[in-house]
């Protein structure tokens, strides 16, 4: 076996755009996702039945199934109603909605470590039920959160591979198109595996990095 | 002030408390006692509706409270409660632990409550304390934070639920100072307490709770000096 490097600086220009597009990719489904989780957790934590089946059932169907099928149905699913988005979008939506079953999760248990007796607490000074998350239980489930979140960001950098399948121009497509015009397929492929390595390493320290601050800043 | 009438709780099956009927009188302090799990911490929790009463009534000065037309926040205003594990807000400094309440709540100016607030530090021995952080308190200045938090929101009815338990044997008399203070300026209290001490000096009367049901209610002298029920007798002889 003979590995041969010497085609591939040329291609410098793709594996940055590959890097970019999958740093964007995940960045906004993280941020789509939270926000989705954040809505799904409390629907979760209803005291409504039925809105709390759904926001359970949505985190059991996205937690139970293969991100890559997810993907396909969104990919394949959504034509047959005659929507049909660019791969980017495509991309998004289905990392977005993946991602917002984790962190609904991630929510709901940073919400739950709250010691209840804040919400007793809170409650019997006579705050409401919004007041007392919004001013008491959030600020502190915030520092459970964060961290976790901020994990959920390193995951997702690497899962997002996936979504070359659907043709979305991230680092692992950029590879699969350099080694087609190069014809070399082991090349490209170790280059970004030594990328993604680089930047989950890079993401998770400047992570912990921040989970100290976040905990430093902890007076408690 | 306060009337309890026939309060029934489950939990689910479990029947915790069997018919209790009480009633406080303005500025009278009421001190349940009785042995653990018996239902004393249920009561206090009903009367704040932390827990809603299975059956039977609670009346606040007339008012039905256990009614789905009340406004089971404007009660609770009136209704300070200190925990036995004191619930302070971790995250805050000790007078935006008093604060927090009046100024969302009752929206008073922030700087009145903090006014409110530094009197109230004052008068519980912690005004030097008011940029602490509860972690940096000693369990009785927790406990005593966390009195002058239920009293800035100038509650007619203050329920304490074994707030001495917690706390080294060294620390329980700075609390229980605090609340006889309470006592003289004429607060309604309902303490739940093992302070026999306390009950005996403070009390207007005492009531003996077991297995969901007052067993036996009087003045601390006649309850502590003449127990009429053997079971009250067996508790005393068991903690004194
Ligand atoms: N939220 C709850 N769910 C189920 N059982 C409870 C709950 N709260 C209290 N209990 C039960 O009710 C009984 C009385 O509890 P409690 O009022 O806390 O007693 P006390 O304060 O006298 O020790 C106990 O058996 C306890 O286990
Ligand atoms: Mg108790």
């Amino acid at each position: 076996m003979n590995l041969d490097f010497s085609s591939m600086p040329q291609y410098t220009q793709l594996f940055i755009n590959g890097i970019i597009m999958t740093i964007e990719l995940t960045l906004i489904s993280v941020a789509i996702g939270a926000v989705l989780g954040l809505i799904v957790a409390l629907m979760k934590m209803s005291s409504v039945k039925v809105i709390s089946f759904i926001g359970s059932a949505y985190v059991e169907i996205i937690r139970g199934t293969p991100l890559l099928v997810q993907i396909l149905i969104i990919y394949n699913g959504l034509p047959q109603f005659g929507i049909k988005f660019p791969g980017f979008v495509v991309g998004i939506i289905a990392l977005s909605m993946n991602s917002a079953g984790y962190v609904a999760e991630i929510i709901r248990s940073g919400i739950q470590a709250v010691d209840p007796g804040q919400m007793e607490a809170s409650r019997s000074l006579g705050m409401s039920h919004s007041m007392a998350m919004r001013y008491v239980i959030i600020p502190q489930a915030i520092k459970n959160i964060l961290p976790a979140l901020g994990n959920e960001f390193v995951v997702m950098l690497k899962e997002s591979s996936i979504v070359s399948v659907i043709g979305f121009a991230d680092l692992t497509r950029q590879a699969e198109i350099i080694s087609s015009v190069t014809y070399r397929a082991f090349e490209p492929l170790i280059i970004i595996a030594a990328i993604y390595f680089i930047m989950t390493l890079v993401f998770s320290r400047l992570l912990s990095k921040f989970e100290r601050r976040l905990r430093s800043g902890d007076t408690r | 002030m306060i009337r309890v009438d026939n309060l029934h709780k489950n939990f689910g099956n479990l029947e915790v408390l069997k018919g209790v009927s009480l009633e406080v009188k303005k500025g009278e302090v009421l001190v349940i006692i009785g042995p653990s799990g018996s239902g004393k911490s249920t009561i206090l929790r009903c009367i704040n509706l932390l827990e809603e009463p299975t059956k039977g009534d609670i009346y606040i000065e007339g008012e039905k409270i256990n009614d789905k037309k009340a406004d089971i926040n404007k009660i609770r205003q009136k209704v300070g409660m200190v925990f036995q594990h004191f619930n302070l807000f971790p995250n805050m400094t000790a007078i935006d632990n008093i604060t927090l309440a009046p100024v969302k709540v009752k929206k008073i100016d922030k700087k009145d409550a903090e006014d409110i607030a530094i009197n109230l530090l004052k008068k519980v021995g912690l005004e030097d304390k008011r940029d602490s952080y509860p972690v940096k308190l000693s369990g009785g200045q927790k406990q005593r934070l966390a009195i002058a938090r239920a009293l800035a929101m100038q509650p007619d009815v203050m329920l304490f639920d074994e707030p001495t338990s917690a706390l080294d044997p060294e620390m329980v008399k700075e609390v229980l100072n605090v609340m006889k203070e309470l006592a003289n300026e004429g607060m309604t209290m309902i303490v739940v307490t093992h302070e026999m001490g306390f009950a005996r000096e403070v009390a207007d009367r005492v009531i003996f709770v077991d297995d969901g049901m007052i067993v036996e209610e009087g003045t601390p002298k006649e309850v502590f000096e003449n127990p009429k029920n053997p079971r009250t007798k067996e508790f005393f002889s068991k903690i004194l």
